[in-house]
């Protein structure tokens, strides 16, 4: 226990809850058995009741902090405004993750919103990296970066996205957030092999694995494009090969994601508990054996 | 013929007008197109980029969503998010210049009270993410000479914003979000001006109307005003009395002096 009287700090190998804002008084009030909870960083940015709410659960679950504005990606560089705001709410806060993506989000002084595709090249690596190891300096503390899934690839990529991710790691000693509902939707939009994708990744760079729901889109001519919409349970297929994950990497910490249409909390506690049985197959092996 | 290589600032920009100009000329010769037309896949991106920016409009305009109707207030959006996309990650402060843009939409010219409505609800938005300080020790102020305190200047609490307006829009942004029709259809549009201060109590943000000597007076001293020559101004009306509820509801964070001396009549 710390200085503020703070219970638990690093993010437990166990299940964990996307906390938003819609449960925010129920957190507080009912205290309902979560292992730990992530939030979207861009959301506690300000003051108000947002962050003060934050600092109260803060004092009774491990956190993490993951977010979407960072724009990794970008090849003119961090906006250090953001930087900063991220900083002020990783002190304030002592998350036990600090998570980003692959992605950029950020280009000629716009945010665009959303998790765009990097082009998988030399050129992306590098500045990948340059940014990691800029966000790294800043925080002083290791980041995690997380697998997008993408709808679209470039012509003129040539380096797989698992040995990008394995790459960045590699050099800027940042770990990986693998999303394995991402692996799986990028991997149906692009005809990758998810089970290949895995078994690329170092277990000891996995720090942290996302789950969440998708939803599968037709078009006509009967082709189909998954979209990662966070909007409904996790699929049998995502859950299949999360056991595979979790065969390779270990007990590692798990979140149950769900943005659109939030749920009751008992439904994401109950995705949790579902997570929990399979984190706990790995402890005993026989998650391996389950896999294979 | 395939496309040369793109430099990752040349595909960063082309696909920044994708998404806010709708222009694929720079992104979809290096796009895989296998069963998806480049376009198609782009307009996944763009969908999201539209629909995560028009759901942040509409959280900071509520009651503009729903004087003007969802139809109405997306097509606003779609123009206004094209016109004007974001430049910070943080959503929260997106969409500042909207109440302008809505003065010159022309499809809401007939509403002249909208762009007061907007003004008022990017001031309660601001209340609501503005960051958090402590409210000025009022015994601070005390502990000054007489001269001294002639010569202060404060600081406003970030959450606070004054305005006036030609329209009654605290009255239409009331009875809109409480969906009091009755309310709503009693107001005179045209029964302006007011002068208004928007504030975030431990309660959450308030919008209060000030009578226009108060308003003026407290306007002085938001501008930096020296404390003397701001009374000074106000000699008509008792503004220590105003002086004393901002202080008491923590609206001023800090306070410097005034190097000029103040020129009394």
């Amino acid at each position: 226990m710390d200085s503020l009287g703070r219970a638990r700090d690093s993010i437990p190998a166990k299940a964990g809850v996307g906390l938003r804002f819609r449960h925010h008084q129920e957190v507080l009030e009912s205290h309902p058995a979560a292992a730990w909870f992530e939030v979207h960083t861009e959301n506690y940015m300000g003051g108000g009741s947002a962050p003060a709410h934050l600092d109260a659960i803060r004092r009774d679950y491990p956190l993490s902090l993951h977010g979407t504005g960072l724009s990794l990606g970008s090849v003119e560089g961090l906006d250090p405004a953001h930087l900063a705001r991220v900083q002020n709410l990783v002190e304030r806060i002592e998350p036990g993750l600090v998570s980003e993506h692959l992605s950029f989000s950020v280009a000629a002084g716009n945010y665009l919103a959303d998790l765009l595709p990097l082009p998988m090249t030399e050129e992306a690596l590098e500045i990948v990296c340059r940014n990691v190891a800029q966000v790294q300096d800043h925080l002083k503390r290791r980041i995690l970066v997380e697998n997008p899934s993408t709808y679209l690839q470039f012509r003129h990529s040539t380096i797989p996205e698992w040995e990008f991710l394995t790459q960045v790691a590699k050099r800027t000693g940042c770990g990986i957030l693998c999303d394995v509902n991402n692996i799986y939707v990028s991997a149906c939009n692009h005809g990758w092999d998810a089970s290949e994708y895995l078994a690329a990744l170092q277990p000891k760079a996995v720090g942290e694995i996302h789950l969440a729901g998708h939803v599968v889109r037709r078009l006509d001519g009967g082709r189909v494009l998954r979209i990662d919409d966070h909007g409904s349970r996790v699929a049998p297929e995502v859950w299949a090969l999360y056991a595979e994950a979790l065969a390779r990497f270990g007990p590692v910490p798990t979140l149950i994601e769900w943005d659109t249409d939030v749920p009751p909390m008992a439904v994401l506690l109950e995705e949790a508990a579902h997570a929990a049985v399979l984190i706990e197959k790995a402890e005993s092996g026989s998650c391996r054996a389950l896999a294979a | 013929m395939e496309a040369a290589a793109p430099s990752l600032l040349e595909l960063q920009r082309a696909l920044r007008a994708s998404l806010v100009a709708h222009d694929d000329r720079g992104t979809s010769a290096h796009v895989v197109d296998a069963g998806m037309s480049p376009a198609e896949r782009l307009d996944v991106y763009r969908n999201t980029f539209a629909s995560v920016l028009t759901t942040a409009l509409r959280l900071s305009y509520p009651a503009m969503h729903r004087l003007v109707g969802a139809e109405f207030f997306e097509r606003a959006a779609r123009v206004f998010i094209e016109t004007s996309p974001p430049r910070s990650a943080c959503l929260d402060d997106y969409g500042h210049e909207f109440p302008d843009f809505l003065s010159g939409f022309e499809p809401a010219s007939s509403l002249a009270y909208l762009p007061d409505v907007a003004r008022l609800e990017w001031s309660v938005n601001r209340a609501l993410h503005a960051p958090d300080a402590e409210p000025l020790d009022a015994q601070r102020l005390v502990a000054l000479e007489e001269a001294e305190r002639a010569r202060v200047s404060f600081a406003l609490h970030p959450s606070v914003s004054l305005l006036r307006m030609d329209h009654p829009a605290d009255l239409i942004w009331r009875a809109v979000l409480d969906e009091d029709d009755a309310a709503l259809s009693a107001i005179d549009p045209c029964a302006g001006p007011v002068w208004l201060l928007t504030e975030r109590l431990p309660t959450g943000v308030e919008v209060r109307r000030m009578s226009e000597s108060a308003w003026r007076f407290t306007s002085a001293l938001c501008e930096g005003r020296p404390l003397a020559a701001a009374l000074d101004d106000a000699r008509d009306f008792d503004a220590s009395v105003v002086l004393a509820d901002h202080l008491a509801a923590g609206r001023f964070i800090d306070f410097s002096l005034n190097k000029t001396a103040v020129n009394f009549p």
